[in-house]
């Protein structure tokens, strides 16, 4: 297995039917190699149902995943690193043993695998654990394990389903470490979360989901340019005269602070110029929305 | 009907043609996986405390009986019975029996005690110093004793004390005993040589059966639990993404099917050691001929009914499910238990050609020696092509219902499901 193994996964078309419920709906999107992309959307946005086409355990209804360019293989997927929505392991077997089973599966040796999952188990702070059953370890603990599952034998790619959701802020920003080094492998990794906040700190690329479609996708700070870009004016008196400025639109104004949406640059040049002509200017700022607002605005 | 590991595309642009040969590929590569699901199977079953503990139980038990029947052979059966002397046709009817028994059994000994009167018998019975007093009453003889006279002597006495009663008779009436007697016998001859009595050959059927009923349900309900234990913690979704759903069935039939065999080869071993040191050890060797038999069929018989459990497995949602989902393979294990064990003559020639019956009832057929050498060869490539047969439709229910969750799944719906 080469360590940098490069491959872009794309998905296109993808659709999903249940009787006639489109699930997923032609969704297309490309999570580049070497950069970890978020997916994002609300409760039955089709993450998941997605992400399980993606890993070959749903039947795709219409389109494909591709992956390096070419149709995605049972061979490519065995070498991914999944994490399913709903946890799972064998809980009266001891971590270390069910580890090094799984790791196996995926056409590991049996004493590579054994080494991997002893360094990762001791990363974690787990290597005291290795004996112990799943079932005796706490929630945190179990996926912790779970992420050792995914993250064992240098994998292709990497599909993760909420990989945060439980974990307390110290736990994901070593979760975050770890993803890092497998992005500087440069394969890619795509994880769904709920959290946009984090997503938004995290992330490359973004795509978010509403309804089984694709409503945006990109980079976070392209979209953010994208989004409606808004100045905050606060001038000294009180900054009624904005609303007759031509080509202004003032979403609020309360006193000497307005909130204006200004068409292009050369407006905001010259509100400046009229504001300064009629009084101080104490703050002339473009205020960009956050993710959040963006999520809610495309999703709304 | 699109399989879990390859998911048809129906409409894209680069069909389903262009996917086959990698994914093909991607098999050849994972085809030693079920070794290693087998693996997993057997050594997290043998380090199960609640199977061991059984095992052990039932080999206990086993040693057990073979212990008791051992002991109750060696164990000599001496009668004392009390007669008065006057009596002579109870005189002769005990030296009869006392001999009749030393005949039969070098152990049972029925020894005479003269008694005076009825007092004198009583007392005799009372202090222990006999057994049971035999004395007429009426128009016919009584065998007194302590509670319930022994069904050993009651059987020897009737026997003699009829004859000698029906001796003294002929004597009044001026013929003999042998006159009345002569051509009344009845002889038995055994034509087919197996030397196995009708009660030998019930109580092989039904330790077969037995055999038979532990090993598939014990076995059975294992690779059920483990089925359903992948399902609902969603493991199945890792494990599909790495081995092929089907390399995961076989895995799991192999090796809960070395552990059945195993189980039933160490408690048909350890009764036949055991029988080895009864009176029948005589016949350890058509009984070992009759088990191997049993093993084999036994071997070819539980891949089908590992496959029916593995379909249980995966038609429940949570391991709650599972006493719903397996009832019906439940049941058709407790009507084979029951049905082979008590058959007989022609409907048990039938069993023994019926695919999962013939594990028990071919077995049973060749030690009572009413098989020909090609009936047992015959019934098992039967069971094999059924077993064949079970295998090809389970897997195909084992994939549909494996990744449909939320409550019970029905056989229709997981032959017919699109995954």
């Amino acid at each position: 297995m080469t360590s940098t193994y490069a491959a872009d996964l794309e998905v296109r078309n993808l659709t999903r039917k249940f009787g006639d419920v489109r699930a997923v709906d032609d969704v297309s999107f490309t999570a580049p190699s070497g950069l970890l992309t978020g997916f994002v959307g609300g409760n039955g946005a089709g993450k998941t149902t997605t992400m399980r086409m993606i890993m070959g355990v749903l039947a795709i209804t219409g389109g494909e995943v591709r992956f390096g360019g070419d149709p995605i293989t049972a061979g490519d997927r065995r070498n991914f690193g999944y994490m399913p929505e709903e946890r799972g392991l064998y809980p009266k077997q001891p971590v270390l043993d069910q580890l090094v089973y799984l790791a196996r599966l995926a056409g590991i040796g049996a004493r590579a695998a054994r080494t991997e999952v002893l360094e990762q188990l001791d990363r974690l702070g787990l290597a005291d654990r290795a004996k112990d059953h799943v079932e005796k370890l706490s929630l945190g603990n179990q996926q912790r394990v779970q992420i050792i599952a995914a993250l064992t034998g240098k994998p292709r790619a990497l599909i993760l389903d909420e990989p945060f959701s439980g974990l307390d802020p110290a736990a994901v920003d070593g979760m975050v470490d770890m993803l890092r080094e497998h992005t500087a492998r440069g394969i890619p990794v795509l994880f769904s979360s709920h959290q946009l906040d984090l997503v938004e700190r995290l992330c490359e690329r973004l795509v978010v989901l509403k309804a089984g479609q694709v409503v945006v996708s990109g980079e976070p700070a392209e979209l953010q340019r994208a989004g409606r870009v808004r100045h905050r004016l606060v001038v000294g008196a009180d900054a009624g005269w904005v609303r007759g400025v031509p080509g202004v639109h003032a979403v609020d104004v309360d006193g000497p602070v307005a909130l204006l949406e200004l068409p292009d640059d050369a407006t905001a040049q010259r509100v400046l110029a009229l504001a300064l002509e009629r009084d101080v200017v104490h703050e002339f700022t473009p205020v960009r929305p956050t993710l959040a607002q963006i999520y809610r605005e495309v999703t709304a | 009907m699109s399989t879990m590991t390859e998911p048809t595309t129906v409409a894209g642009p680069a069909g389903d043609g262009a996917q086959r040969p990698d994914e093909a590929a991607g098999a050849v590569e994972n085809r030693h996986a079920w070794v290693l699901v087998m693996n997993r199977e057997i050594v997290v079953r043998a380090l199960n405390k609640s199977f061991v503990i059984s095992l052990l139980v039932t080999i206990a038990i086993i040693a057990g009986l073979s212990a008791f029947m051992a002991w109750q052979a060696t164990r000599t059966e001496a009668f004392t019975v009390a007669v008065a002397p006057a009596d002579q046709v109870a005189v002769t009817a005990v030296e009869a029996a006392a001999a009749v028994g030393a005949d039969a059994d070098p152990e049972v000994t029925v020894t005479l005690v003269d008694v005076a009167d009825e007092a004198a018998a009583r007392a005799a019975l009372e202090d222990g110093s006999a057994d049971a007093w035999l004395h007429p009453s009426g128009d016919g003889w009584t065998l007194a004793a302590m509670g319930e006279p022994d069904s050993t002597l009651v059987r020897l006495l009737s026997t003699s004390v009829s004859e000698s009663v029906i001796a003294a008779n002929a004597a009044e009436a001026g013929t003999t005993m042998g006159a009345l007697a002569a051509g009344s016998e009845l002889q038995t001859d055994q034509l087919d040589g197996s030397g196995i009595g009708a009660q030998t050959a019930f109580f092989a059927g039904y330790a077969l059966a037995f055999l038979f009923l532990m090993g598939a349900v014990g076995s059975g309900q294992m690779i059920a639990s483990s089925v359903v234990e992948e399902k609902q913690s969603r493991l199945v979704e890792i494990l599909a993404t790495r081995v092929p759903l089907r390399h995961l069935l076989a895995g799991k039939i192999l090796g809960n099917s070395v552990i059945a065999v195993g189980q039933n080869v160490l408690l048909a071993s350890v009764g036949l050691i055991g029988l080895s040191f009864t009176p029948i050890a005589g016949l350890l060797p058509v009984l070992s001929t009759s088990l191997l038999w049993f093993i084999a069929f036994f071997l070819v018989g539980f891949v089908a009914v590992a496959a029916m459990y593995a379909v249980c497995g995966a038609l429940a949602s949570r391991l709650e499910d599972l006493g719903s989902t397996t009832t019906p393979v439940m049941m058709l294990m407790m009507l084979i238990f029951f049905v082979t064990f008590t058959a007989e003559g022609v409907f048990q020639q039938v069993l023994s050609y019926v695919p999962l019956a013939s594990i028990v009832s071919m077995p049973v057929r060749v030690l009572s020696g009413d098989a020909a050498w090609w009936e047992p060869v015959v019934s098992l490539t039967i069971l094999a092509a059924f077993a064949a047969l079970a295998v090809v439709v389970c897997e195909r229910a084992y994939r549909g219902a494996l990744m449909q969750t939320g409550g019970r799944v029905t056989w229709r719906r997981a032959l017919t499901a699109q995954a």
